[in-house]
Order: structure tokens, then sequence, then C-alpha cells
């Protein structure tokens, strides 16, 4: 892939090792990584190959233990918690897989969140808007426990877009929903992509939601063992998850 | 802000804690600033209508007892020269004297009030007081009433706090009716005096309270002029420059606010007993209102740990985390406070009334609008509320953004760096405090005794974690083979921050209990033997609901009277006050006064006596007592009164005393002092307990609520509800052991401060008094809350699903 753009994120001989000594883990071993502009990337692997931690470090929740992780051009490395946090709340979403939203809040103030952390105001209808492009029109004044599942994830996947990151981060945005929810989640992001050019990362265990992805990458015992473009279709995806496992199992 | 408005309105279960905790504070502290700034001193309404006020000047000593007097002669001389000033109408001299009405036989009325009573029928004027009937005094032995005095003695008896106080023998004759028939002009009426009973003809009533005799017949009984009332025409101002110039140094004019400091001593006195109990009210509701604010907001924080890690991953700043958490703190301590003062201020009038009953605020005191506590207590609420807050916040804002993916349920750190700092050093606080007691001067020690037993306790609240694990291992060690005994010695174990909570309220009301109670018992057992080793098996012949025995009573008994009067000495350029008692030839300074004057036998001392007469003394002795030749008291102080004396045969029965053994006078006395100690003690642990109580429960209603999905998971694997309410109270009976075996071990490390000081004080070996039932009845009390509202949501929950 040729580009004389600034990736949008880019991780550099990437490490996180939790623990010290005996009880040290490596979730992450040389890791390098660059996620264009406008792209979709989907992230697969075995259980405890390091996918949520390459996410988290990537976006910026997590400090490496070694090398290095820029955003939009940016080097979080010797950035402070404080400078830290506003990078994120301006350059990068977030969806987990669940208890994505403050209870507290409505729809609408979820989504609005970021921006009046960041101390702006939302601009009129930009909120609403976005509840709208995820398909939730009129529930804006609706909190968290009176939402389904699905609603509430794409209450989330609003929230993460609606600050216009560089890169959306996903971890298993699917995996807590039925067929038809995730299916409407993950056009969802397609759409971004299409649409708006949204860079996204998403970690997924389902090589149907892979297969949405422009390129699939595949993540065993921290390190990026393999690549597949997503068009190869889920089929394809499948097969090499399962040897991916079966090697692993086997090594262990 | 509209964020966190959004989490209280949502989360206001967790923030019931702190808004229940400061609401208390705030009404506590309101109401009690209510009545401290209500009991002002207040000049005497007799002087109603005399804006003006010159006194003798003020006491060189700064004891208001050696407040000087003029002489009749000089205040008759002065009040002739202020009488003369443009703007001025009448200045008038009250020169007060003792007077208190008899009936069968009986002093009625307070006894302290009584011995300002008498005033010279001129003196009416300041208060614009009039003759309702009959005529004004002319002679010896007439007297013109005030309409407390004719009123019966039932309706007297009521308003009398020291006829309450005097137990049986007042309300004998409060009770039977028509005995204190009432006194109308014409008839005559029973009085005591210093001299003794009287029986003087009433030639009139007048519409205010006192007794008035001809001004010659008061400037007799007087013991030298206090006051003189100016009352005035046009601008006051004008009269106080002119009264200033012509009093000179030779006395103080007073207007306006300044007047108030004629208030009697006795009032006075009274006022500040009062003050000293809203004092401690005020501080120890700011004290328990920090304490449990910063455990369950500690608490609440940790169980927000998920929601608080989601918004920092959503992009909050630590400093807007904790912005947050302090605009939430403040919505919801400036609501409780809004609701809380005007609750404490309506409180107060209730309040004020039983502390007039008790002597603790003077007859007539009422309770006035205080908008300065009000608005005070809340900003106090405010700030007390974010200063226990503090550490949460911080803590909260350390939060990494990944916690909002952690489940909450293990504790990850429950000493903090901030605890290790902290604890340590009120740990240091507290025991100098408790070092140094014996150098501090005697009246500051029990607020000393009280400030090292705080720090002491919020150093153990503070360093609780550490010892909860030991305690806990301990102390559930013979259950350990149970699955209720493991589950609730795990759960506990995973949940020290929670423990540790939970203790600190119990540890706050067990030690303060302890503590409190301890000091008064410990005290009393000391002072009970120091007192009763002095006197010899005799009867004593004492006032009887009067401030002092009459002449008339010392001579029935054919004993001299020993007449107390207070004298002003000076030598050189040292003036020191000081009681003698009338006996013997000669003065005789006590080894005190003479040292503080440098003087010995032999000098020639300059005595002012209470009529404002001088006189040079040589000093013919200094011994353990000071004495003064008993007619110069007689001359000087003709108002003196006997306080008590020792009886050689039986008493003669006379009115305004009564004979006693010795020892159980001194009983008496320490009873009495024991009696506004107990209610002082009832009056702040029942405030620490009922306080520290609605943290304990709500600090476990609060984390149980929170375990609901643990407890699930408990039923789940095969609990009964039974098993579940066994562990849940096994593990809030264990926090409150825990809180008060903690607060029992610094109440006892400061009670043995307190009884250090007592022993140096007195020179003698005491014993260390725990008191045993109060401090069971509070711990049982913690327990009981504690069970109650650990068991309340399990029980809710599963009658939820039946
Ligand atoms: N906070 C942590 N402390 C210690 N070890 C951790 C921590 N977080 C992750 N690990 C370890 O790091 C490794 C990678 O974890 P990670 O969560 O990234 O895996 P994953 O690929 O996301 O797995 P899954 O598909 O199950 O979500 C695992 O071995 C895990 O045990
Ligand atoms: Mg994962």
């Amino acid at each position: 892939m040729t580009n004389n753009a600034t990736p949008a994120v880019e991780l550099r001989a990437a490490t996180r090792t939790y623990g010290t000594g005996e009880r040290a883990v490596t979730a992450l071993d040389r890791v390098d990584a660059r996620f264009e502009p406008g792209t979709f990337t989907a992230v697969m692997g075995p259980s405890g190959s390091g996918k949520s931690t390459l996410l988290h470090c990537g976006a910026g929740l997590d400090r490496l233990t070694g090398g290095e992780v820029i955003i939009d051009g940016v080097p979080v490395g010797g950035l402070s918690e404080r400078a830290l946090t506003r990078l994120r709340r301006s350059r990068v979403g977030f969806v987990f897989q669940a208890f994505n939203l403050v209870p507290a809040l409505t729809a609408a103030q979820n989504v609005a969140l970021p921006l009046r952390l960041a101390g702006r105001r939302p601009q009129p209808g930009a909120v609403a808007g976005m509840l709208a492009e995820v398909g939730l029109t009129g529930r804006e004044g609706h909190r968290p426990s009176e939402l389904s599942g699905g609603q509430q994830q794409r209450v989330a996947i609003a929230r993460a877009l609606v600050s216009r990151p560089a890169v959306l981060f996903a971890d298993e945005p699917t995996g807590s929903l039925d067929a038809a929810s995730g299916a409407a989640v993950l056009s969802l992001l397609r759409a971004a992509v299409d649409r708006h050019r949204q860079t996204i990362v998403m970690v997924t265990h389902d090589p149907v939601a892979a297969a949405t992805a422009d390129r699939v990458l595949f993540l065993a015992d921290g390190r990026v063992v393999g690549e597949l473009p997503g068009s190869v279709g889920a089929e394809r995806i499948a097969l090499h998850t399962a040897r991916l496992e079966g090697a692993t199992a086997v090594a262990r | 802000m509209s964020a966190a408005w959004a989490m209280v309105r949502h989360r206001f279960a967790s923030f019931a804690g702190t808004f229940v905790a400061v609401f208390l504070g705030v009404a506590v502290v309101s109401g009690s600033a209510t009545l401290y700034l209500s009991s002002q001193p207040q000049a005497p309404a007799r002087y109603d209508q005399a804006p003006v006020l010159v006194t003798p000047p003020n006491a060189e000593t700064g004891d208001t007892r050696d407040q000087q007097a003029w002489t009749a002669a000089e205040a008759s001389a002065l009040a002739a020269r202020l009488g003369s000033l443009p703007g001025v109408m009448a200045a008038v001299p009250d020169p007060w004297f003792y007077v208190q009405r008899l009936e069968a036989g009986r002093a009625t009325g307070d006894d302290q009030a009584a011995l300002i009573d008498g005033h010279p029928w001129s003196a009416a004027t300041l208060g614009a007081y009039r003759l309702t009937d009959g005529r004004a005094p002319k002679a010896k032995g007439e007297v013109v009433i005030g309409t407390d005095v004719s009123a019966t003695a039932t309706a007297r008896g009521g308003t009398a706090p020291a006829a309450a106080a005097a137990g049986t023998t007042a309300s004998v004759a409060a009770g039977s009716g028509p005995r204190g028939s009432a006194v109308t002009a014409g008839t005559t009426v029973e009085v005591l005096t210093a001299t003794g009973p009287e029986t003087w003809q009433v030639t009139g009533t007048v519409d205010g309270p006192g007794f008035y005799v001809t001004d010659g017949e008061a400037a007799r009984r007087a013991s030298g002029v206090r006051v003189i009332g100016l009352t005035v025409t046009g601008d006051v101002q004008k009269v106080v420059d002119a009264a200033a110039a012509e009093v000179g140094s030779s006395g103080v004019v007073r207007s306006g606010a300044e007047r108030d400091a004629l208030e009697p001593g006795s009032i006075t006195r009274v006022r500040w007993i009062g003050a000293q109990l809203l004092i401690a009210l005020v501080s120890l509701g700011a004290f328990a209102t920090v304490f449990v604010v910063s455990s369950t907001c500690a608490l609440s924080a940790a169980q927000r740990r998920r929601e608080l890690g989601l918004l920092r991953a959503v992009g909050a700043t630590p400093g807007q985390v904790r912005r947050m958490m302090y605009a939430e703190t403040s919505l919801v301590a400036l609501l409780a406070g809004l609701i809380g003062a005007p609750a404490g201020a309506a409180a107060a009038p209730l309040l004020g009334d039983a502390m007039v009953g008790i002597g603790l605020e003077p007859a007539g005191f009422t309770v006035t609008w205080q908008p300065t506590a009000l608005i005070g207590s809340v900003l106090l609420g405010l700030f007390v509320a974010l200063a226990g807050v503090t550490a949460a916040t911080r803590r909260a804002s350390r939060i990494p953004p990944l916690d909002a993916l952690r489940e909450a349920a293990a504790d990850p750190r429950a000493m903090t760096p901030a605890r290790w700092v902290m604890g340590p050093l009120c740990a240091i606080a507290g025991g100098a405090l408790l070092a140094g007691m014996p150098t501090f001067p005697l009246e500051m020690r029990s607020s000393a005794g009280l400030g090292a037993a705080m720090f002491l306790l919020c150093a153990a609240a503070l360093l609780s974690p550490v010892l909860i694990v030991p305690l806990v291992r301990t102390v559930a060690r013979p259950w350990r083979g149970t699955a209720t005994g493991m589950l609730v010695r795990e759960g506990t174990l995973t949940g020290v921050r929670r423990v540790a909570s939970t203790a600190a309220p119990v540890l706050a009301t067990v030690g303060l209990t302890v503590l409190l109670a301890g000091t008064v018992a410990t005290i009393e057992v000391a002072a009970g033997i120091d007192e009763t080793a002095k006197y010899p098996a005799a009867d004593v012949l004492v006032p009887d609901g009067t401030p002092g025995l009459s002449a008339a009573a010392v001579a029935a008994q054919g004993a001299e009277p020993a007449l107390t009067t207070r004298l002003l000495i000076t030598h050189g350029d040292t003036t020191t006050g000081g009681y003698a008692t009338g006996r013997g030839d000669g003065l005789v300074l006590d080894q005190f006064t003479a040292s503080e004057l440098g003087s010995k036998a032999g000098d020639v001392v300059t005595v002012r006596f209470a009529d404002g007469a001088r006189a040079e003394l040589p000093v013919d002795a200094v011994e353990e007592e000071a004495s003064i030749p008993q007619d110069l008291v007689r001359r000087h102080d003709p108002d003196a009164l006997t306080s008590m004396i020792v009886l050689k045969d039986t008493a003669v029965p006379t009115p305004g005393a009564r004979s006693v053994p010795i020892r159980d006078f001194v009983m008496e006395e320490i009873e009495e002092e024991g009696r506004l100690v107990d209610l002082f003690l009832l009056a702040l642990i029942g405030l620490t307990a009922g306080y520290t109580a609605i943290a304990v429960g709500n600090t476990l209603l609060m984390a149980t609520t929170a375990r609901r999905v643990e407890f699930q998971a408990l039923r789940l694997a095969g609990a009964g509800t039974g098993q579940v309410l066994r562990v849940v109270s096994g593990e809030a009976l264990l926090a409150v052991s825990v809180g008060a075996a903690l607060g029992g071990l610094v109440a006892v490390i400061s009670l043995a401060g307190v009884r250090a000081a007592v022993e140096d004080e007195i020179g003698r070996d005491i014993d260390l008094v725990i008191p045993w039932g109060s401090t069971a009845a509070v711990t049982a009390l913690c327990a009981a809350l504690a069970l109650t509202a650990a068991a309340f949501p399990v029980l809710r929950a599963a009658r939820g699903r039946s």
C-alpha cells in the first residue's frame, strides 16, 4: 500500500508487558502496524492474543512499555495525562463491547459528552443528526436503561463519531448483540468509512463481521502473524482463523 | 455542571449519605448558632428608658467582679453634675441591694436575680415604670412592689430556673396554690434582706419588676453605686459626648450596645455555660459531618469506578473528573444545607426553651431570627462537604480510563499514599495534644482532650485498612470451617475499603462515647474523694433558695457572721482583687494575693471596698485565707452575706437557711455540677451517636445495594436467602466489631492522657474509669442499625423475586 498522507494511527515496535518478573505477560510483542485514513481494518486472533491491548494502546487508553504509538501524527509517549486525554477526545473514538454509556445521561447527552468535555457547544442539530444517522431518531431523551443492547451500541458509535475523530476503535462492538442488531451496527460502520472516509479499527471474532472490513489483521501471542483483504470473504477468513487457533493450541 | 446535576438526580441513592450527613450537620450548626447568636448580653429592661448609662471605671484587673463602685456621696455629686447637662432630663443613681420575698418562711424567686432586686424609687424612671396603684414609698419600711413580686408564688415558680433546680423544697411551695397570696397596696409583704427577715408596708404597685424603697433607704442598704442612668431628650450622641467630658476618668459613659455590659454577672454566667454546650455542639457537628461525608464519598467513588473510568475514556481529563465530583458534592451539600439550615433554625426555639428550663439560658431568653447563622451554616456545610470529598476526588481523578472495562468488585488498593501520610500525621497531632495536656490552662484541657481524640479517631479511621486485615483474620478464625465463615472472611478481606467505610462511623461513635463518658466518670470519682476528705463530721448552715445567709440567720445560731466581701487591693503599682472574710481585727492577706502584690506583714496597702471607699491599711499577717475586720465589712459592704457557717449545736430554724451534714452538702454541690455535666454528656453523645449511627446504616445500605450482582451469583451457586443474609449480617457485625475495637482503643489512649493530666493537677493517683454501660449500649445500637441496613436490600430483593 503506497501513500504519502500521515497514517491515522501508527504503531512502531509496540510492546506492552503486564506484570513483572516470572508473572510477566507480554501482551504485545514489537508490533508494527499502520492504519491509513479512510480504511476499515478488522483485527482477529485467538483469545488472549493481544487484540484488546493493541486497541487500548493504539487509542491512548493504555500506555506502551516499549515502542511508539503515533496518533494522527502526534507521538503519544511523551504526553501528560491531560494532554493525552485531550488528544483522545479530539482524535479518537472508542466503542467497547458493553457498558459504553453513562447511565445517568440520556442518549443525546451521552452523544454530546465528548464535545461538552472539550468545552464546545454542539452545533444545533449535530447531536440529533448523529443519532439519526445511526437510526435512533426520536430516542434522544431515553436513558441507557431504556434502550436495547443494539441501540446502546449505536448510541456509543454516534458518540464516538460525533467529534469526527481521526480514528474509531471498536472492541467487539457486535460481541453481545444478536445477528440482526450486529449486522445493523456493521453496516453503520461501513457507511461511516464509505461516506465520511472515517478510519476504523475493529476487533472481532466473527469472520462475517471481518469480511465487511477492507483489511483483516491476524494476531497471535502478541504478534501480527498475517493479513488478508476483507474482500476474500468470510469463509477464507474463518479458515485462516481456525488454522491460527490450531497452531497456538499446539504450541501450548 | 449540567452533567453533575444529571449524576446527582440519577444516582441520588449514592449521594443520600452525603445529603443526610450535611443536612444534619447544617441543622445542628444553624440551630446552635441561632441560639448562640440570640443569646447576647442585654442591658436589664429596668434601664429601657435610659439610653445613656454611666458606670464607674472598668476594673483595672480585667476581672468583671472587680468592677469598682462609687460611694453614695460620689454618685450623688456626679448625678447632680450630669443632671444639669443640656439634653439630660434626669440623672438617677441606682444603688441596688439584695431583697427576696418570703412566702410561708421560704425564699422565693431566683436567688441570683434577688441580689439586685432592691432599688430606690427614683430609679423606676429609668424603665419608665409607673405606679399602677397606691403611692410612692416615703418612709423606712415602705415599699412599692413590682409585677413579679405581687404575683403569686405559683405563677413565679415556673419562670425561675433556680427554683426548679433547687428541687423538692421549692416545688412544694409552688404546688400548693393559695398560700402565696397576691400582694396589693395597703397590705404587708415578708422579705429577706442582708440583715434578715423584715416586714415591709406595701404602699403601691408598679408595672415593672423589683422592690422600690425610698432613695435614702436604698443608699443605706446598697454597697456603693454601680450605675447612673440618664433619661434624655433630643440627640443621644450629644448627651453622650457631653457626659463623657463631664465624667472624665471617674466613669464610663455607655450608650447603644455598650449598655449591654450592664447585664448582671449571674445571667452572663448562665449564658456562658449555655454557650459552652452550643460551641461543643457546633464543633462536634462539623467534625461528624466531615467524617461521615469523607467516608461515604470514598465509598461512592469506589462504587462508581467504572462510570468514572468511562468518563475518562470518553475524554474527561483528571481535572474534569475532579471538578465534576466537586460540583456534584456542592449541589448535594447546598441542597441539604438549604433544607437543613431552616430546619435547624426552626428547631432552635424548642431547644431554647429546654435550655432555659435546665438553666443553660437566662429566664426570658427568646430565640431571634439570625440570618448570619443560617447563611453561615449553609456555607459551613458546603465547605465541610467539599473538605470531606477532597480525598475521594483526588483518588477518583486518578482512575485510569480502562477501569471502565473492569468489574469494580475487588479493591485495587485500600491504602493510599494520602492515608499513609495523613494517618500518622493525625496520630502525631493527637499524641502531642495529649502529651502537652498538663501544660495547658485548666479550662482548655477538656477541649484539648476532645481535640486529641478527634485527631486520634481520624488517624484510626485513615489507618484502619491496614488494621482490618489482621483484625478480621483473628476475629473470624473460629468460623473459618463453615461456608458462611469463609464467605464472610473473604468478602471482608477483598472489600477492605467497604469495611473501612462501615467501621469508620462506628469507630467515631464508640470512641467519642467512651472518651466523653469516661472522662466525666474519671474526674467525678477523683473529685468525689477529693472534696469529702476535707470536711469534718458536722452540720453546716447553708443558704436555702437564697444567695447567702442573712445576718439574722447567723445570729439565730448564736454564731458570728462570716461575711464575704470582695476587696481591691493596691500595693505599689499592682492592683489585684480577691475575696476576704469578715473576722479578726486587722487585714490578713492570703498567700496568693500577697505574692501577687509583693507585700508582706507590715506593709501598708490601699484597700478599696465594695462601696467604693478607700482606706490605707497595714497588712497584719499573710495566712491561708484573707480576712478583714467584721465591722469594716459591715460598714463598707452592707449588702454582704455569709456563704455558710459550721454549726456547733443543732440549728435554730430561720428563713432562707437550712442545716445539712457537711458531707451531704458537698455531695449536693457535686451532684448539682454533675447534673449539668451529665446533661452536656447526653447532648454530645446523643449528637455523635445519632449522627454516626445514621452513617453506619447509610454506608451499609449503599454497600449492600451495590453488591446485588454478587449476591445473585451466590444464589445461583445454591445459597438460600437465609444463607445470603447470614453472610451479609456476618460482614456487617465484623465491620462493627472492628470499628468498636479501634474506637475503644483510641478512647482508652485518650482517657489515659486525660487521667495523667488530672493526676498531675491534684497530685495523686486516680483510677481510670471505663464506662462499660454506655459503651455497650452504643455498640449495640450500631450493631442493630448495621444489621438492619445490611439485611434490608437483601430481603427486598428476595421479596421482589417471589
Ligand atoms: N490488566 C492486565 N493485567 C495483566 N495481564 C493482562 C491485563 N490485560 C491483559 N492481560 C493479558 O494480556 C494478554 C492479552 O490480553 P488481551 O485482552 O489483549 O487479549 P484479547 O486478544 O483481547 O483476548 P479476548 O479475545 O479474549 O478479548 C492476555 O494474556 C491477558 O491475560
Ligand atoms: Mg479482548
